[in-house]
C-alpha cells in the first residue's frame, strides 16, 4: 500500500460508522491508539543541505533508519537536528520516497554510490517504482558483469602453469593466443596455412595457357601435383589442430557440437573422401562437387578475428528483423511479379513469359540492380516497373538501418570490453602500487630506525604511488599498530619479491640441512609456500631448520641477504650463517636484511625427547600467515 | 494493350491497396478533421480546486486548525487537484480491502460525501463528512448513515436500496471467508435489519424510525464511539 493511501486510512476508518446499524455483531475494541505526539518538523542536515519533513512522513517506514529509533544515533543535540554525512543529491531521492511512496532513480547518478546510499538508509532497492525500474536494473547488470568480468580475468591470469594440467593448459593456448609463445607461434601458423590453402584454391581455376594438349587448361590440372602436395599439407595441418583441440576441449561432446569444429571437419573431410574414393568414374563428379566444401575454410578465420565473430553475432541477434525484410520482399515480389506479368500478356515477343519468370524482374528492379534483360514494353507495364523499383528501395531502406544499429552497438560494446581489458592492467597496477605504497612506507619506517623523521619518508614513499598527501598521526598510529602486530607474533613484515628471493633461497637450502628431523616434514610447507606464492592472501612461511636443541631463544632461520649480492653469495652465505644468531634490524648497511623469519619456541608442553612426533604438530601449530599488505 | 475484364478487374484491385497501402504508412491522408478532440482532454485535466480559507472550515467543521491542515496535507498528497473524482476514490477505498471488490461500497460512499452531487468531492465536501463522522453527535452520525443508505435520497430506505448496500458489504468481504458466504446471505440480513427497523411495517424505513430503533440498541449506540480517535 503506498503511503500516501495510508493518510486516507482514518477516513476509512470513520467511514466505518456506516456499517454500524447494520453489523450483525459486536464491534472489536479499537486499538490502544499510542497517543501519536503533535505533528512536528524534523530537520535532517544531510552535509550542510537542510531537509525538512513531518516526522509522520518519516514514520512511514518503521524499518528503514529514518523512520526507526536508528535516526536518534544521529542526532546532533547543539542544533536540534539530525546530522549525515551523505551525498545531498541522492538524499533527495530517498527522502522522495518517504513523501510520495515511489523510489526514483536518477539516471546521471552512479549505481554503485546509488546502492550504497540505499543499503545506508536500509531501503531495498525492489521498491524503485515501475518508471525507473528498468534501467536501474540494466544499470545494475552491466557493474555487474564489469565486475565479473574483471575477477574472470584476473583469476585467468593468476592461475599458474603449476595447477593446470597439460590438457587445460593446451585448451588455455588455443582460446587465448597471447598467453604464451607457443600458443601465438600455433595462431600464426594456422592462419598462415588457412590462407595459403584458400588461395590455392583460388589459383587452381585460373586458366594457365595451354599444356600439352592444345586446349586451354587450368592451373589446377597443369601443376595437379605440386596443388596435390599443397593440399595435403595444409589438412595435415588442420587434422592436426582439430584433433589436439579436441583432445584438449574440457567438454568434447560441446566442442563436437559447436560450429567451429563442424567448420573444421567439412574442411578437411573432402580431401580424404576424395583420398578415399579413386578414380571411380560415377561418383567423380560428386567428388567435383565435394570441393566446393573447400571453400569452408575460409570460415575458419573466424577463429582469428574479432570482427567476423560480431557480424556473425549480430546476424544472429537481428533474426527477426533480417526475417521481416525478407517477407516483405516476398511479398512485394509476388505482388509486382504477378502485375508486371499480366500488364505484358498483351505485347508480343515479351519476356514476361510466367509469373516466375517475371519474379526475375521483380528482384533486378527491387534491387536497384537493372540488368536489362528483361523490360516492360507496354506502358502499363513501364508505369508498374517504376512503382516496382520505388518500392523495392523502401522496402529494402526500412530494416537496414536496425540492422546497422545492432552491430554497432554489438561492435561498441566489444569496443567498450577492449578498453576495459586494457585500462584493467593500468587500474590493476594502480591499486597494486597503492598497497604497496601503503606496505614500503611501514618497511621504509622500520628501517630508518623509527626515527621521528620517519613519517615524512613514509608519507614520501607511499606518495610516489597514489596519494599526495598522507595524513601523518594515521599514519603512526598504523605502522604502531603493525609494530605490535609483529612483536606479537615474533615476525616481521615482509614486501613480496624479497619474500619470493627467499622462497627459492630456502628450497635451495633444503637438501643440504637433512640433520634435522624437523626438516623431513618441510617439505610440503616449502612447496606450499612457493607455489602459492602468487596468491594474494596468505604465504605459508616454512620453518625449516629447526634445530631441535635450542629452546628457550629465539632461533633464527634463514637470513637471507639480497639486492646487492647475487644468488650464489647469499646461498653460500646461508650456509655460513647457518648456526648464527643474527639479531633483528641490526644492519645499517646497503644491502637489506629482508626475510627473517623466526620460530618462537613453544611453551613447556613440548616433550624433550619427542622431536620427531612433536615436530610436526609444532609445524602446524606454528605456521604463521605473514600477510602481503 | 487488349486486357480482358478479369484482369482489369485484378488491377483495379491492386492499385486500390496500393492507396490503402499508402495510406497506412501516413502518405496519403484524405482530409482530416478530428484532430481537436484530443486538445479538449487536456482542459479537464487543468480543472482545480481550491478551498475555502480555513476559517470558513473552522467555523463549518468541529476540527481545530491544526487538524485541518494536517487533513489537508494528506487530501491534497493523495489528490493534487483538490478534487477526488469517483476512480481515483474508488482506487483508494480499494487498496483498503484488497479481498473483495470494494468498488461498489465506494461508489454508494462516494455519493454519500458527495454532497452537491456533481461527480467530484471537493476538501470542503471531505472534511464537513469527516466531522459530522468523527466529531458529531450520535443523532448526527445516524442521520449520516441513513443518508448513506438512502441510495436516491428520497427519505426513506426501501428494501432493493438495503439490499444493495448490503451486497456491497459483503462484496469487500471477497471469497475467502470463514464461514463461506451463502448466496442469500445479504437478504437474510436485509430482512433482519427490516424486521428490527420497521415499525409500521410499511416497507420502508423512514429517518424517524431509524434514529429512534438505533438508539433503543445497546451495541449500536456504543459502536458509535467508536471511531472517536481517530485523527
Amino acid at each position: 500500500m503506498a503511503a500516501g493511501v495510508a493518510a486516507w486510512l482514518p477516513f476509512a476508518r470513520a467511514a466505518a460508522i456506516g456499517w454500524m446499524p447494520v453489523a450483525s455483531a459486536p464491534m472489536p475494541p479499537p486499538p490502544r491508539d499510542k497517543r501519536h505526539t503533535r505533528d512536528e518538523l524534523i530537520i535532517l542536515n544531510v552535509s550542510g543541505t537542510r531537509f525538512q519533513t513531518w516526522r509522520n512522513t518519516l514514520e512511514r517506514y518503521p524499518d528503514t533508519l529514518l523512520g526507526s529509533t536508528e535516526r536518534d544515533f544521529f542526532y546532533h543535540e547543539e542544533t536540534n537536528e539530525y546530522f549525515f554525512d551523505r551525498d545531498p543529491d541522492i538524499f533527495r531521492h530517498i527522502l522522495n520516497f518517504y513523501r510520495t511512496g515511489k523510489l526514483h532513480y536518477p539516471r546521471h547518478e552512479c549505481i554503485s554510490a546509488y546502492d550504497e546510499e540505499l543499503a545506508f538508509f536500509g531501503i531495498i532497492p525492489e521498491i524503485i517504482g515501475d518508471c525507473c525500474y528498468e534501467e536501474y536494473k540494466d544499470r545494475r547488470r552491466e557493474n555487474a558483469e564489469r565486475i565479473q568480468d574483471d575477477e574472470d580475468t584476473e583469476n585467468g591470469n593468476d592461475v599458474t602453469q603449476l595447477d593446470l594440467t597439460i590438457r587445460q593448459s593446451m585448451w588455455r593456448a588455443f582460446e587465448n593466443p597471447h598467453t604464451s609463445t607457443m600458443a601465438l607461434v600455433f595462431y600464426y601458423v594456422t592462419g598462415f596455412f588457412i590462407a595459403v590453402s584458400v588461395m590455392a584454391n583460388v589459383v587452381e581455376t585460373v586458366p594457365c595457357g595451354t599444356g600439352s594438349r592444345a586446349r586451354e587448361m587450368s592451373c589446377g590440372e597443369r601443376y595437379a601435383l605440386a596443388f596435390f602436395c599443397l593440399d595435403t599439407a595444409c589438412v595435415m595441418i588442420f587434422t592436426v589442430e582439430y584433433l589436439l583441440r579436441l583432445i584438449a576441449a574440457p567438454s568434447r561432446y560441446k566442442f563436437v557440437k559447436s560450429v567451429m569444429s563442424i567448420i573444421d571437419v567439412v574442411a578437411i573431410m573432402p580431401y580424404y573422401i576424395g583420398l578415399v574414393m579413386t578414380d571411380n568414374e560415377d561418383v567423380s563428379g560428386a567428388f567435383v562437387t565435394l570441393r566446393v566444401f573447400r571453400v569452408f575454410r575460409i570460415f575458419k578465420f573466424s577463429r582469428h578475428s574479432a570482427g567476423l565473430r560480431i557480424l556473425g553475432y549480430t546476424l544472429k541477434s537481428c533474426a527477426s528483423e533480417l526475417g521481416f525484410l525478407l517477407f516483405s520482399l516476398t511479398m512485394a515480389i509476388i505482388i509486382f511479379a504477378t502485375v508486371m506479368f499480366y500488364a505484358e500478356k498483351g505485347s508480343n515477343s515479351s519476356k514476361f513469359t510466367s509469373i516466375p519468370a517475371a519474379f526475375w524482374y521483380t528482384i533486378v528492379t527491387m534491387t536497384t540492380l537493372g540488368y536489362g534483360d528483361m523490360v516492360p514494353k507496354t506502358i502499363v507495364g513501364k508505369i508498374f516497373g517504376s512503382i516496382c523499383s520505388l518500392s523495392g528501395v523502401l522496402v529494402i531502406a526500412l530494416p537496414v538501418p536496425v540492422i546497422v544499429s545492432n552491430f554497432s552497438r554489438i561492435y561498441h560494446q566489444s569496443q567498450r570490453a577492449e578498453k576495459r581489458r586494457a585500462q584493467k592492467k593500468t587500474r590493476l597496477a594502480r591499486i597494486r602500487a597503492a598497497k604497496s605504497g601503503g606496505a614500503n612506507a611501514y618497511l621504509q619506517y622500520k628501517r630508518n630506525g623509527l626515527l621521528a623523521d620517519a613519517e615524512e619518508e613514509a608519507s614520501k614513499e607511499a606518495g610516489k604511488a597514489l596519494v599526495c598527501k598522507v595524513n601523518p598521526t594515521f599514519e603512526t598510529q598504523h605502522h604502531h599498530l603493525l609494530h605490535c602486530l609483529e612483536k606479537t607474533t615474533n615476525h616481521e613484515f615482509v614486501d613480496e619479491q624479497t619474500y619470493e628471493t627467499s622462497c627459492m633461497e630456502v628450497s635451495m637450502v633444503k637438501p643440504s640441512t637433512s640433520r634435522s628431523s624437523s626438516v623431513s616434514s618441510s617439505p610440503h610447507g616449502l612447496t606450499s609456500c612457493c607455489s602459492r606464492r602468487n596468491k594474494r592472501k596468505s604465504f605459508n612461511v616454512p620453518n625449516s631448520n629447526m634445530t631441535a636443541g635450542r629452546r628457550g631463544s629465539v632461533q633464527e632461520l634463514s637470513t637471507i641477504q639480497i639486492r646487492e649480492r647475487p644468488l650464489s653469495n647469499s646461498r653460500s652465505s646461508l650456509n655460513a650463517k647457518f648456526e648464527e644468531t643474527v639479531p633483528l634490524n641490526s644492519e645499517q648497511q646497503p644491502y637489506i636484511t629482508a626475510a627473517i623469519i623466526s620460530m618462537p619456541t613453544p611453551p613447556v608442553t613440548t616433550p624433550e625427547g619427542g622431536d620427531s612426533a612433536s615436530s610436526p604438530d609444532f609445524l602446524q601449530s606454528n605456521i604463521v600467515r605473514v600477510s602481503a599488505l | 494493350m487488349a486486357m480482358q475484364g478479369m484482369e482489369l478487374l485484378a488491377m483495379a484491385v491492386v492499385i486500390i491497396l496500393f492507396f490503402m497501402i499508402l495510406k497506412q504508412f501516413g502518405l496519403w491522408e484524405p482530409l482530416s478533421l478530428d484532430d481537436d478532440s484530443s486538445d479538449s482532454e487536456l482542459e479537464l485535466a487543468m480543472v482545480r480546486h481550491q478551498p475555502e480559507g480555513l476559517e470558513e472550515l473552522q467555523a463549518q467543521t468541529k476540527f481545530t486548525r491544526k487538524e485541518l491542515q494536517s487533513l489537508y496535507r494528506g487530501f491534497k498528497n493523495e489528490c493534487p487537484s483538490g478534487l477526488v473524482d469517483e476512480e481515483t476514490f474508488k482506487t483508494i477505498y480499494s487498496q483498503f480491502f484488497p479481498q473483495g471488490d470494494a468498488t461498489t461500497y465506494a461508489h454508494f460512499l462516494f455519493n454519500a460525501f458527495d454532497m452537491d452531487r456533481n461527480g467530484s468531492i471537493r476538501f470542503e465536501d471531505f472534511v464537513i463528512g469527516l466531522s459530522v463522522l468523527l466529531r458529531g453527535s450520535v443523532t448526527e452520525k445516524l442521520r449520516w448513515a441513513f443518508n448513506l443508505y438512502d441510495i436516491n435520497k428520497d427519505g426513506c430506505i426501501t428494501k432493493e436500496e438495503m439490499l444493495a448496500i448490503m451486497k456491497s458489504i459483503y462484496d469487500m468481504m471477497g471469497r475467502y471467508t470463514s464461514p463461506s458466504v451463502k448466496e442469500d446471505a445479504p437478504f437474510e440480513h436485509v430482512e433482519k435489519f427490516f424486521q428490527k427497523m420497521d415499525r409500521n411495517r410499511d416497507g420502508v424505513v423512514t429517518i424517524e424510525e431509524f434514529i429512534e430503533t438505533c438508539q433503543k440498541d445497546e451495541n449500536i449506540m456504543s459502536s458509535m464511539q467508536l471511531f472517536e480517535n481517530v485523527i
